[in-house]
């Protein structure tokens, strides 16, 4: 029962697989092609991106790349092998597909509180290529990746955060201040 | 605006029915868009009394507007020496006029063609076996592939959902490009043809035809609900006003039904008044008073002066003071005296708001008046369309059997309805032309009041009769004597109430410029009943007021009113000493 719909998702789910753009990541629920789970990591070396991480073992700080300490747990191994333990913004997305995909765009929505003069309260996003500039070209990989670049190229012309968008314009510190606050809440969100 | 032009205005009534142009209009020649007239050719069992000499509209049904698109395209392709689907999407673009096409594209062709998308060819360098579809990246032989012009290939399926999804999403699909977005190719009609389904196929052709009616500047649809017809109209010569074969008539310039003398603005100012919330707040202001305490608008229905709100504010006070009711007593004169108003209102204390009130009611009682004969003639037209409907249909050859008389001596009876349903047109919007007449301009009131109220009550003369004494004819066993002086009093009346239109007609588009003095001997010489100049809300104005452009035939001078009085037989204007009429001696 293989619609052009989902067979495009499936063509979709694999390139995602075997040829990922940096800092996205996506797959659909194990039950419902029609309905995706996407990441975004902050962009690199801009405010989304979380700047460096302290990590802190049983009450000794360790600095990067430096000696642990014996006994330390398997996942400390791991952010210590990590090239540059930089953790930054990871966003929560869903999609949602319909049978007109690829004609029709999918319902994106970020579930993550976010702070951006693109995007509404409920998450929902003000993108040209997901409404009206949409094309049947552009896949799951695309759309992931116009989020992220909007997240440091906002458009305050056209604002669903008014607030957020006032402050971009007006007051850069506050706002890099206030992005920092949701990408650090972005960590601790489940 | 000249005179022959105001003659064609009043008879706009004779178009009504005329089957001037049937499906195959006059294509005539082919010289660029403009179609300067038509020549008309008058069905002659329909040819009534007045020729219309020029028509600066056309009326297209579907096949002609087909056939001057296809006309159109045929030029440009042939011009260009591009292909129709590429001349189509070029039309379309410049909202099709030919010469704007033509213009544009050989100014600056590779802009146009950028604009557009009408990318020329390029040069294909190599030719694999398969390739990949752009949409649903499956890959498929070259045969099986289709691009537009600018190589981007996608399959057949791929290709049916996109188009299909456009056509389906509206008239856009008019405009429609290749799915890369970095790519702008236009993808046109062939296109379509060639990948769509045979629904979406037809729903594209349907757009293209309306686009060509839409689109362009020069055309519209007729107005009228239900009617299929366009309207083809040459902007320049003036009149505005459009008859279509369906027998709606609407103004050109704002689409509204046809309106002249008024003009557009005023029109719209008024159909916004009727629909205006204001009249609403107006009403409460004058009809209704706020609580002193809460301050909500309270009706008084009935009973005494003695009001208490509603829950939650219960205060009790006196409607004609607004004061606490207990402080009213018998000392203040009884309930329903109240001194203290009557001194409130000597000493000059009106409150601001009670003033608003005045003048509330004031605007909302002249209001009124209008909109009331507005409505009350725009339903007494309706009536009198269907009256007309009836009569061409099944009265006439009734009456033909009763009278014993041929169907083309009864012509006279389809002129009368004619006329009357164009006058309560004019009428009707004569009544909002003097709303908004300013009240300062009172020699411009007074002589359009004149003029309206001549027309009007002219008008009801002729209503009446043809509705009324045709009655007794449509009844009769046998053929009555006197059917001849009927058809010679209701041609008379037609042609009189036809001329104090024109009279009226004139007079507003000249802006009440006082050039009244035309009318005076066609109004004495036809009248052949001498019935009361009655009157419907003019309040008895009509003999008094009014320029005498009958007694002296120059420019106005006001006369004292209270001194004249207009004879009743020959209209005369005597002296208030005088018991008959100075002229034809009839008693006043």
């Amino acid at each position: 029962m293989s619609t052009p719909a989902r067979k495009r998702l499936m063509r979709d789910f694999k390139r995602l697989q075997q040829d990922p753009p940096a800092g996205i990541s996506g797959a659909p629920h194990d039950n419902n092609i029609m309905l995706w789970n996407a990441v975004i990591f902050g962009p690199d070396d801009t405010p989304w991106d979380g700047g460096e991480a302290t990590v802190v073992v049983l009450g000794t700080a360790v600095a990067e790349g430096g000696e642990l300490p014996p006994k330390a747990s398997p996942l400390l191994e791991v952010v210590r092998l990590m090239p540059a333990s930089r953790l930054g913004g990871t966003f929560k997305l869903t999609l949602q597909f319909t049978e007109d995909y690829p004609n029709k765009p999918p319902t994106v929505r970020f579930v993550s509180r976010m702070f951006h003069p693109n995007i509404y309260a409920d998450g929902s996003i003000c993108l040209d290529i997901l409404q009206n500039q949409w094309s049947p070209i552009y896949d799951v990989a695309a759309i992931l990746t116009s989020i992220q670049s909007l997240l440091c190229d906002p458009n305050p012309n056209s604002p669903a955060n008014s607030e957020a968008a006032r402050m971009f314009s007006e007051n850069k510190r506050e706002y890099n201040r206030k992005v920092r606050e949701i990408v650090e809440q972005s960590w601790t969100a489940d | 605006m000249d005179s022959e032009d105001d003659m064609h205005d009043a008879n706009d009534l004779e178009s009504v029915d005329d089957d001037f142009y049937s499906g195959d209009t006059a294509m005539g020649n082919d010289e660029g868009d403009d179609f300067d007239f038509v020549d008309n050719e008058s069905d002659d069992s329909e040819d009534i009394t007045y020729h219309r000499q020029q028509q600066n509209y056309t009326i297209l049904s579907e096949a002609d507007i087909r056939l001057r698109q296809e006309e159109d395209i045929s030029r440009v392709s042939t011009v260009l020496s591009i292909s129709r689907s590429s001349a189509c999407i070029l039309l379309r673009h410049y909202q099709w006029s030919v010469s704007r096409v033509n213009e544009e594209w050989f100014a600056d062709e590779e802009h146009v063609r950028k604009v557009v998308g009408l990318l020329e060819k390029l040069v294909e360098v190599q030719n694999p076996r398969e390739l990949t579809c752009g949409i649903c990246f499956e890959n498929y032989p070259r045969d099986r592939m289709t691009s537009a012009i600018c190589g981007h290939p996608f399959c057949g399926t791929c290709w049916r959902g996109y188009v299909g999804t456009s056509i389906r999403d509206g008239p856009g699909c008019l405009m429609l490009r290749c799915p890369d977005p970095s790519c702008g190719a236009a993808v046109g009609q062939d296109m379509i043809d060639l990948l769509a389904s045979h629904e979406d196929k037809e729903e594209y052709s349907r757009y293209l035809l309306r686009s060509y009616i839409e689109d362009n500047r020069k055309t519209k649809w007729c107005p009228a609900p239900g009617c299929e017809f366009a309207i083809e109209y040459v902007i320049g010569s003036g009149n505005y006003d459009i008859c279509c074969n369906c027998s709606y008539g609407f103004c050109w310039n704002c689409t509204e039904e046809a309106h002249r003398p008024v003009d557009c603005d005023t029109v719209a100012k008024w159909i916004l008044k009727n629909s205006d919330e204001s009249e609403n707040m107006n009403w409460i202001l004058a009809n209704s008073k706020p609580c002193p305490k809460c301050k909500r608008p309270i009706e008084k229905n009935q009973g005494c002066m003695h009001i208490t709100c509603t829950t939650p504010c219960k205060f009790e006070f006196c409607w004609l003071c607004l004061g606490p009711w207990s402080e009213h007593g018998e000392r203040i004169g009884g309930f329903n005296a109240c001194n203290r108003y009557e001194a409130a209102k000597q000493e000059g204390a009106y409150d601001e708001s009670e003033r608003r009130r005045e003048m509330a009611k004031k605007s909302l009682e002249r209001y009124t008046h209008y909109y009331e004969r507005w409505a009350t003639n725009q339903s007494s037209r309706q009536k009198a369309l269907s009256d007309l409907h009836s009569v061409q249909n099944e009265k006439l050859e009734k009456l033909s059997v009763r009278q014993r008389q041929p169907e083309s001596q009864l012509k006279f009876m389809i002129e009368a309805w004619l006329q009357i349903v164009e006058c309560r047109r004019v009428l009707k919007w004569t009544y909002a032309y003097g709303y908004y007449l300013p009240e300062h301009e009172h020699a411009k009131r007074q002589f359009f009041e004149y003029v309206q109220g001549e027309a009007e009550s002219g008008l009801e003369r002729l209503h009446q009769c043809a509705e009324k004494e045709l009655q007794v004819y449509l009844d009769a066993e046998t053929p009555m004597k006197d059917f001849d002086d009927f058809r010679t009093k209701l041609a008379g009346l037609t042609s009189v109430t036809r001329n104090y239109f024109e009279n009226l007609v004139r007079a507003l588009e000249a802006g009440l410029k006082d050039v009244g003095s035309s009318n005076s001997e066609a109004t004495c010489s036809k009248t052949s009943s001498s019935k009361s100049l009655g009157t419907k809300g003019k309040g008895g104005k009509s003999k008094a007021t009014g320029n005498n452009s009958r007694l002296a035939g120059g420019p106005s001078h006001s006369l004292d009113e209270s001194n004249l009085w207009f004879c009743h037989h020959c209209t005369y204007a005597n002296p208030k000493s005088a018991k008959a009429c100075q002229m034809c001696e009839h008693r006043r």
